[in-house]
């Protein structure tokens, strides 16, 4: 059974009010003031275009925001005292809670879980509040496939920025995609859905109190639905809005990406060592997925610390790397900036060896984790000098590249896994 | 119990709808009659109804079930003889029973002596009594009503050479209220029923009775002058009697034929009958509670009248796109359920004859703001035959025992005007009134019940209503209030049990008195009162000061 006491009684009390319920749309916040008001409106929209016969409820999980996001959310209700005077059949409730504990988009997942649980949802939406450009469709194509095709989890397809999401395109999803086999472009994604059977299932995992019960619990969800081997699908939503918002902490993410990848790796060996064939996950309304918009980076710096990293963390990269790829990468960095290539073939075997030390645990699992940061920001720098140039098609074939590179390696990484370096 | 003096008598009224034709027949012709009606008066009686309200029995050629009218001022044969009625009026009032009656003002039959002369020639006297036009452009902007059936409101009459105009089926012609001959003469009909004793006449069709160009040709305010007058002429020479506006219209455009309480003293309410059907099915009383929101204030002396079913389709007309495509998926999936745009089924069948929705269904009826009408035959549970023509499926026989032809006529079955319901579940053998009378749980025992309670207090009939708006939208619940009386009202709408908090801190300190089991609940304190509800259930308690 899984543990309703994450939901507060004033919250039960709320839910007690909506009943049993068709459709959840779930919207985690921390002071998203500035944009969650449009995106529930869009949501409230495509609710009303799309599903309007369906019991819909919007929840929203909040991490103690202090910005009046919560009165954002609950001011799109729908009842015969408020907006009464939008098409809409039924009752639409859209109600706000504040978990437990400090914002972690896992906790309101968890919360959002526990809720659609107790109403009975048959298929729920997680809807990022960042994402500002969403479309009243972008509800339906997430949606449709679990209501009326039997689909467990669907995920987004954007059109991104061709250097948007580099830690998603150069590790997330070719390791999903050479590890487990199943070709899903955001694995990791802010907004998706789900069904009922598998939101029961990864409600009741024992994953609530571990760190990926707070942090990367999305990526977690899709390797679960993978391991699984539940029916995925892979929706186009289209441009994906960018936010101004201070640079991301690449060690954070990669805590949340690769520490997630390799736990689960860790967990589930015989879900990705035995042979399987391979899990679809077709994609309906998919379209070139990039966009070629001029943009700075600062390639100076991703080669300074490359370098800096290199020889910073010479004796940890002894212990996770076998000998052959550590001398290949300290020849790497002695190439000047104009020179520097970390080709895919070589990316795959570090990132393998550094599962296996995952794995292994030959230090801290955490500074396995950690160690990769400088070695991914000299994919990246490679990543974005290959393809400066390049249209949206030369993108995606070198992002298959890079996936190719991943399984052509994974005999490697089987090798590696239990064995010396 | 003769018939009770009292002007407002309408607001206390529980109507029963009845077509005489389908009660009961006490000649053997197949038909029902007034002689027969008047037998059932007993039966009425004990049901608890204190109003009839007759559809059309006029003589007619019956290609609209009577609403096609050939003389106004005397009884179809089929249904006996103008003495029938009279007597049967008579025993009605004494059994304290009033007596509506329809007078259909829009239109004739095209078999009417008045159309035949005015067709007859252009230069005919009462050519004028109808709208006749060389062209069939004139009102473009007004809707056809009957859109399964009719192309266009004008005809072609290949005798005089001329159109006519005709909102109905093209063997309706409109009268030309325009013409005061017409008035005059429609006035005269009234008072030959009005002096024989009859209380209240339906008037059928009213926002359509005068046209003109440049408009949709309904509600005008020179169809609103010909209601004053008659009104004015009935309160002067009637009083106590009444007027029943039947104009299937939005509750804004309704209002004005209220007026200042000098136009109609009642009017159907049609906007809210699909939507408690609606949000019984929703399970979300936002249906009901937005379009009694938009109902407006009317005046005093006047008082809305509220349905669940009749001798017509479910009308869809006062819904929007989305709601009505709802309704069709929900309640007619197959198409012969359908005709123009409603639902031509009854109470019981629409309710997949669930015992509890039915129930629910009727508190709603007899708790809501206005006098229910309960259509004949609907308080057993009847159903409904699809695979008749036009509107006949809801005109069947009254089912009153499982014996011959349902105890409604010694005729051979072949000769009955309608076939009676055969089927398992509807079928007359299954579903009659001599078999509920058997049982105190019966549909029947417990509509008498509700019927009771509903009348033991004026309060439902005249009472003020306030919602209440309970975070649960699944529950609709209201107050109901007159002088020092109040009734709270709380209807779970949903297939499942449901728990409701009730904000009732203006009777802090009060008991409730649940009314059909006269049970105490407990006292209403300063926390929310909560109730749980079974599927379907609704209470209906009593607020006192103890």
């Amino acid at each position: 059974m899984p543990d309703e006491s994450i939901l507060s009684d004033e919250f039960i009390r709320e839910l007690i009010n909506v009943g049993e319920v068709d459709i959840l749309v779930g919207v985690p916040t921390h002071n998203d003031a500035r944009t969650v008001g449009q995106v529930v409106q869009a949501v409230r929209a495509g609710l009303l275009k799309y599903f309007p016969r369906a019991r819909s409820v919007i929840i929203n999980a909040d991490g103690g925001s202090r910005d009046g996001t919560r009165d954002l959310v609950c001011a799109a209700s729908i009842n015969d005292t408020v907006g009464s005077n939008l098409p809409a059949l039924r009752t639409l409730h859209s109600i706000s809670t504040q978990y437990e504990g400090p914002p972690a988009s896992g906790t309101a997942l968890h919360t959002i879980l526990a809720a659609a649980d107790l109403l009975q949802a048959k298929a729920c939406a997680v809807i990022s509040p960042e994402s500002t450009s969403l479309e009243p469709e972008w509800v339906e194509r997430l949606l449709r496939p679990v209501i009326r095709e039997g689909v467990d989890l669907v995920l987004p397809v954007y059109r991104r920025h061709k250097f948007d999401g580099m830690l998603i395109r150069n590790l997330v999803y070719p390791v999903t995609r050479a590890v487990y086999g199943c070709t899903v472009q955001e694995p990791y994604p802010s907004d998706y859905a789900f069904s009922s059977n598998l939101g029961s299932n990864f409600l009741n995992q024992d994953l609530w109190t571990q760190e990926q019960g707070r942090h990367g619990t999305e990526l977690w969800l899709t390797l679960a639905a993978i391991i699984g081997r539940y029916r995925i699908y892979q929706s186009f939503l289209g441009t994906r809005g960018r936010l101004e918002s201070p640079p991301s902490d690449l060690v954070k993410a990669m805590r949340e990406t690769a520490g997630l990848l390799f736990c689960s790796m860790d967990c589930y060996p015989a879900a990705w060592k035995d042979s399987r064939e391979p899990l679809p996950a077709p994609c309906g309304g998919c379209q070139p997925a990039v966009s070629l918009e001029p943009m700075r980076v600062n390639r100076k710096r991703l080669h300074q610390m490359f370098t800096f990293g290199i020889s910073q963390l010479e004796p940890v990269f002894s212990s996770i790397l076998s000998t052959p790829t550590h001398e290949e990468l300290k020849r790497l960095a002695t190439l000047p900036e104009n020179e520097f290539e970390l080709p895919e073939p070589l990316w795959a075997r570090t990132v393998y060896e550094f599962a296996a030390a995952y794995h292994r645990a030959v230090i801290g699992r955490d500074h396995v984790v950690q160690a990769l940061v400088p070695l991914f920001r000299g994919r990246a720098l490679t990543f974005l000098t290959e393809n400066r140039e390049a249209k949206e098609s030369e993108i995606e074939s070198n992002i298959d590249k890079v996936c190719h590179a991943f399984e052509a390696e994974k005999p490697y990484l089987l090798q590696v896994w239990d064995g010396g370096k | 119990m003769p018939v009770q003096q009292d002007a407002l008598w309408y607001k206390d009224a529980v109507i029963y709808q009845v077509h005489v034709r389908s009660f009961l027949d006490s000649s053997g012709d197949g038909n029902g009659d007034f002689r027969g009606l008047a037998q059932k008066l007993d039966y009425l009686q004990d049901l608890g109804i204190n109003t009839l309200w007759l559809m059309p029995f006029f003589p007619s050629p019956l290609r609209d079930d009577g609403y096609d009218i050939s003389d106004y001022r005397t009884v179809n044969p089929l249904y006996g003889t103008l003495d029938d009625f009279k007597n049967f009026l008579e025993v009605a009032h004494k059994r304290g029973i009033r007596v509506i009656i329809e007078m259909v003002l829009n239109h004739t039959s095209d078999q009417h002596p008045w159309f035949q002369e005015s067709r007859s020639s252009r230069s005919n006297p009462r050519r004028d009594w109808y709208v006749w036009s060389d062209t069939d452009t004139k009102y473009k902007g007004t809707r056809i009503i009957f859109l399964d059936t009719e192309l266009s409101n004008w005809a072609w009459d290949p005798v005089s050479k001329q159109y006519y105009w005709h909102r109905f089926f093209s063997h309706q012609p409109d009268l030309n209220w325009d013409n005061p001959a017409v008035r005059e003469e429609m006035w005269d009909v009234m008072r030959f029923w009005l002096d024989m004793g009859v209380d209240a006449f339906r008037l059928d069709a009213v926002p359509y009775l005068v046209e003109r160009e440049g408009t949709n040709c309904e509600n005008l305010p020179e169809t609103h002058g010909v209601i004053k007058d008659l009104r004015t002429r009935l309160d002067r020479e009637y009083p106590g009697r009444m007027l029943l506006a039947e104009a299937n219209q939005w509750p804004s455009d309704l209002r004005a034929y209220f007026s200042t309480g000098d136009e109609f003293h009642m009017a159907f309410h049609f906007p809210l009958m699909p939507r408690m059907f609606m949000g019984v099915k929703l399970e979300d009383r936002k249906p009901i509670t937005e379009i009694l929101k938009q109902t407006p204030e009317i005046p005093e002396t006047c008082q809305w009248c509220l349905f669940l079913r009749n001798h017509d389709e479910l009308t869809l007309e006062m819904v929007t796109d989305l709601e009505r495509d709802y309704m069709y998926d929900e309640y007619a999936k197959e198409k012969a359920m359908r005709l123009n745009l409603g639902i031509r089924r009854r109470l019981a069948p629409l309710l997949d004859n669930d015992r509890r929705r039915i129930e629910l269904m009727n508190g709603m009826l007899m708790s809501m703001p206005g006098t229910p009408i309960v259509y004949y035959g609907d308080e057993i549970g009847m159903g409904d035959n699809i695979n008749l023509g036009d509107r006949n499926g809801v005109r069947t026989p009254m089912q009153w025992d499982g014996g011959w032809n349902g105890g409604f006529s010694t005729a051979d079955p072949e000769t009955l005007y309608s076939p009676l319901m055969l089927n398992p579940v509807y079928g007359f053998q299954a579903v009659n009134v001599q078999s509920q009378k058997r049982f105190d749980h019966s549909l029947l025992a417990w509509m008498k019940r509700l019927i009771k309670i509903r009348k033991s207090t004026a309060v439902f009939g005249r009472g003020s209503i306030q919602f209440l708006y309970p975070a649960n939208h699944r529950v609709l619940a209201y107050v109901r209030k007159l002088g020092n009386e109040t009734i709270l009202v709380v209807n779970n709408l949903s297939s499942s049990a449901q728990a409701v908090e009730l904000d009732l801190k203006p009777y802090k300190g009060n008991i409730l008195v649940e009314m059909f089991g006269r049970n105490v609940f407990p006292r209403i304190g300063d926390l929310p009162y909560l109730l749980t509800m079974g599927p379907y259930q609704f209470y209906w308690f009593k607020i006192r000061r103890v």
